[in-house]
């Protein structure tokens, strides 16, 4: 049901016209090539060409990184990602290659960058030279004493804790004498630690050390290029680090022209590079002679003849050969929907898709999906607003990759439901026409649609919700029956399935009864139904155990599984009470605003920014919550009585860029 | 006696909301601090992480519009003006705040460990974003079911 045919193609192709026929392949777009099986043998010819292409990729994903940051581009990420992107055919892509030496430009790229980094880290020593000197700026003698020293004396420089300082000055007095100086340079009331140097004869820097180590002095060092007084080194930094701060300015200035001249160029050639990769990677799957390379790929039927007229420009140079998936096959699939149903083909595939030849479950989950959303927003105002919100991107974003399409479309369709559940309980940002006096007005129209306001009558609408569950619970049931039958497992349909459906049709009616909502003469009907549904169920459910006890067991506990069911229609309950979160926390917002329009002077102010916020807020937690739990019933409810997933999608080698569009596909690359 | 009736039919508006409230709060905690170890791999993981994040969040909001139906019924909000609460009435009201109370609670913990397990799983798999969103889903059942009890429970007063 909606699950393309596919067949299997066998590629018989001189080697001397292998890119020319990978090349017609990609630009169909339509087969996938199939990996060998054992990994042994041939290995791809085109090797060498493909480290080329790495090392092209490998240079440009450099350029892109160094160069983004500096890249003014006037087409945001998100527009790029919904499909706002330049276009090129790929005989200007390949001329652009041909005429970019991409090597070059990175090389020079690097250099740029090396440079920056150098001057990054020379700023950065600067500055803790700067810092370290502005510590010490009352130093009477030029540093080179204490970085190099002369011949008979030599010094240091060091912090010692405040409490220190004079029982270290007093040490060094009494051990050096007339041998040592000693100077602390000033310390604020906050700092703990005091900066001090000693100059002292060569031969007694032994005892020097000893002392100051004593009273924890611990020393710093001063680089040997330091000669001059504080302040004029202070000064020759600041000239230095001016200079430095200009270099860097010139340098990022000359990065973000080379930024607006190269990146999208970069951008289109990353793209080429990595569409002729993919191509060349197919050889790796392919089988080899000394004069033909054999390729094994999927092509949905329907495409099979588009394939073999782009190949009959090769005419007997190459050879097709048509199959069948054979049982041991695992082909992947490709999703065939009616237009009404392709934008929830999303959700089939976030689930996992089918296996080949399985049942695509996107139909029939769609008009569901569309009921539950729709009842778990519930609200037509915030529907209004999603409306328009996904209409605008779809309608500014022609290009927008498909995938991303069917989303936006989802949700346009998913607000349409919502608008009309809306219309239907009659909430419009919850209760806004009431709420407001001055859309009073209103009140006539929105009036007319109203079927059931759940706020009144919650009890009604869970009824609904239950009977929505009940609906699709049983609907997943006859599918699972219907798949069975197709199958030709007769046993398995009337048993697992037939005795389950007739049995919970029985139960249903039997409580119809009970409650007085059905005539009482279908009450015989139903007992009889029931009793059925459980005699099939304890007939069949033990058929794979040994025994007639067992069997028998088995069978008797299998109608256990009557609580699962009961769990799976309570589930549906939330139906009404996302619903009913929906228009409450509306409601509120509105009520909180009104409240707050009444405080004199700037109430109005508050009530408008607490409206327009407070639905804005809602709107996205609810349209969350409304999605991922409409989703939920899908998955979890309805999935689980017929659907397994586990099949893996059609992955056609064609031409997948980045941030370039391939518009017409010109003939030879 | 009119005022005791009142007073528990705050109590339970407080417990509703504080609760739940709370739940949601260490919820988000968790699958915050998650997420914030993935982005410092890949800040540009943000819009997904934050999805994730949200999610525990709306046990709080289910605790809040629970306490606000509260004391809407004993007519502390809105034009209604004051009703006659009786104790019964107002011990109604707060055995009616509780399911969402504790569900919120609990539901709100676990909800936030799930999604953090989630924040790690879309880490390495970006793709499976779909599932990482249904699984915190499924723990949020019970405090739907719990915001559902509370609704009716409520709707079933006669003040």
């Amino acid at each position: 049901m909606a699950v393309a045919r596919i067949n299997k193609l066998e590629l018989y192709v001189h080697k001397s016209i292998v890119d020319g026929v990978l090349a017609s392949l990609q630009r169909t777009g339509s087969c996938e090539i199939i990996g060998r099986e054992e990994d042994e043998g041939s290995v791809n010819p085109s090797m060498e060409k493909m480290q080329e292409l790495d090392g092209y990729l490998s240079e440009a994903r450099f350029l892109l990184r160094f160069l983004e940051p500096y890249y003014v581009d006037d087409v945001s990420s998100i527009a790029r990602a919904l499909g706002d992107k330049p276009e090129a055919t790929l005989r200007e892509l390949a001329s652009l290659a041909e005429r970019t030496d991409i090597s070059s430009l990175a090389e020079k790229m690097r250099k740029l960058e090396r440079r920056l980094v150098e001057i990054r880290s020379e700023l950065s020593q600067i500055e803790s030279l700067q810092t370290m000197l502005s510590n010490i700026s009352g130093f009477p003698y030029p540093l080179e004493l204490l970085s190099r020293g002369t011949d008979t004396t030599k010094g240091f420089l060091g912090t010692i804790p405040l409490d220190q300082v004079e029982n270290w000055k007093i040490a060094i007095e009494t051990e050096l004498g007339e041998n040592a100086e000693i100077y602390v340079g000033g310390y604020g009331e906050k700092d703990k630690e005091a900066w001090v140097s000693l100059f002292y004869l060569r031969e007694l820097e032994y005892l020097a050390f000893d002392i100051s180590s004593k009273h924890n002095l611990s020393k710093v060092d001063v680089s040997l290029d330091l000669l001059d007084t504080v302040q004029r080194e202070t000064s020759k930094l600041d000239s230095r680090t001016v200079k430095l701060l200009n270099e860097e300015k010139v340098l990022h200035s000359r990065a973000r022209s080379a930024a607006q001249k190269y990146v999208s160029l970069t951008r289109s050639l990353s793209d080429y590079w990595s569409i002729l990769r993919s191509r060349i990677e197919v050889l790796d799957s392919g089988e080899y002679t000394d004069q033909i390379v054999m390729l094994r790929a999927w092509v949905p039927s329907d495409s099979v003849q588009v394939i073999k007229n782009e190949l009959s420009q090769y005419e007997e140079l190459v050879e097709i050969l048509l199959s069948e998936p054979t049982e041991m096959d695992e082909p992947p699939c490709i999703l065939e929907n009616p237009k009404w149903a392709m934008p929830y083909e999303t959700l089939t595939k976030l689930y996992g898709s089918p296996k080949y030849g399985a049942i695509d479950p996107t139909p029939l989950l769609a008009p569901f999906f569309f009921i539950f959303f729709g009842m778990c927003l519930g609200d037509g105002g915030y529907g209004l607003i999603m409306l328009g919100f996904f209409a605008f991107f779809l309608k500014k974003f022609k290009k927008m990759p498909s995938g991303t399409r069917q989303f936006f479309t989802l949700f346009v369709l998913s607000s349409v439901a919502a608008i009309i559940v809306g219309a239907l309980t009659g909430s419009w940002f919850g209760d806004m026409v009431d709420a407001f006096p001055f859309l009073n007005f209103l009140k006539v129209i929105k009036d007319v649609p109203i079927v059931l306001n759940p706020m009144n009558d919650p009890m009604t609408f869970l009824a609904i919700s239950l009977a929505f569950g009940v609906v699709q619970i049983l609907f997943g049931l006859l599918v699972a029956f219907y798949d069975c039958l197709r199958r030709k497992d007769y046993i398995g349909a009337i048993g697992d399935q037939g005795g389950w459906i007739i049995l919970l049709v029985g139960l249903l009616l039997i409580g119809g009864t009970v409650s007085g909502k059905l005539p009482s003469s279908l009450s015989l009907l139903g007992k009889a139904l029931s009793a059925a549904g459980a005699i099939i169920l304890v007939a069949t459910q033990g058929r794979e155990k040994e025994g007639i006890v067992q069997k028998a067991i088995s069978g008797v506990l299998s109608l256990y599984n009557i609580t699962a069911y009961l769990g799976d229609v309570l589930s549906y309950s939330r139906l009404l009470a996302l619903g009913l979160a929906t228009s409450a926390i509306a409601m509120i917002i509105n009520m909180l605003s009104t409240l707050a329009g009444g405080i004199p002077y700037v109430g109005w102010v508050i009530g408008i920014v607490l409206c327009l916020g407070g639905h804005l807020f809602s709107v996205a937690v609810n349209v969350l919550g409304a999605f991922v739990h409409s989703l939920r019933l899908q998955y979890v409810e309805f999935f689980s009585k017929f659907y397994t997933g586990g099949g893996k999608l059609f992955a056609p080698l064609n031409y997948s860029p980045s941030f370039i569009n391939i518009s017409e596909t010109s003939k030879d690359s | 006696m009119d005022l005791l009736g009142i007073m528990l039919a705050i109590c339970g508006a407080a417990l509703a909301a504080g609760f739940a409230g709370a739940g949601s709060a260490i919820g988000v905690g968790i699958a915050g601090e998650s997420g914030a170890g993935v982005m410092t791999e890949d800040p540009g993981k943000f819009g997904l992480v934050l999805l994730l994040q949200a999610l525990p969040g709306t046990q709080g909001i289910y605790g809040l519009l629970i306490a606000f139906f509260a004391i809407l019924k004993v007519g502390l909000l809105g034009g209604g003006g004051a009703v006659t609460v009786n104790v019964w009435q107002g011990l109604g009201v707060l055995f009616a705040c509780l399911p969402i109370a504790i569900a919120g609670y609990f539901s709100g913990i676990a909800q936030g460990k799930t999604s953090a397990s989630c924040i790690q799983m879309i880490a390495k798999r970006p793709e499976e974003t779909g599932k990482a969103v249904i699984l915190p889903a499924m723990v949020e059942t019970y405090a739907v079911l719990a915001l559902l009890m509370s609704i009716i429970l409520l709707n079933g007063i006669q003040i």
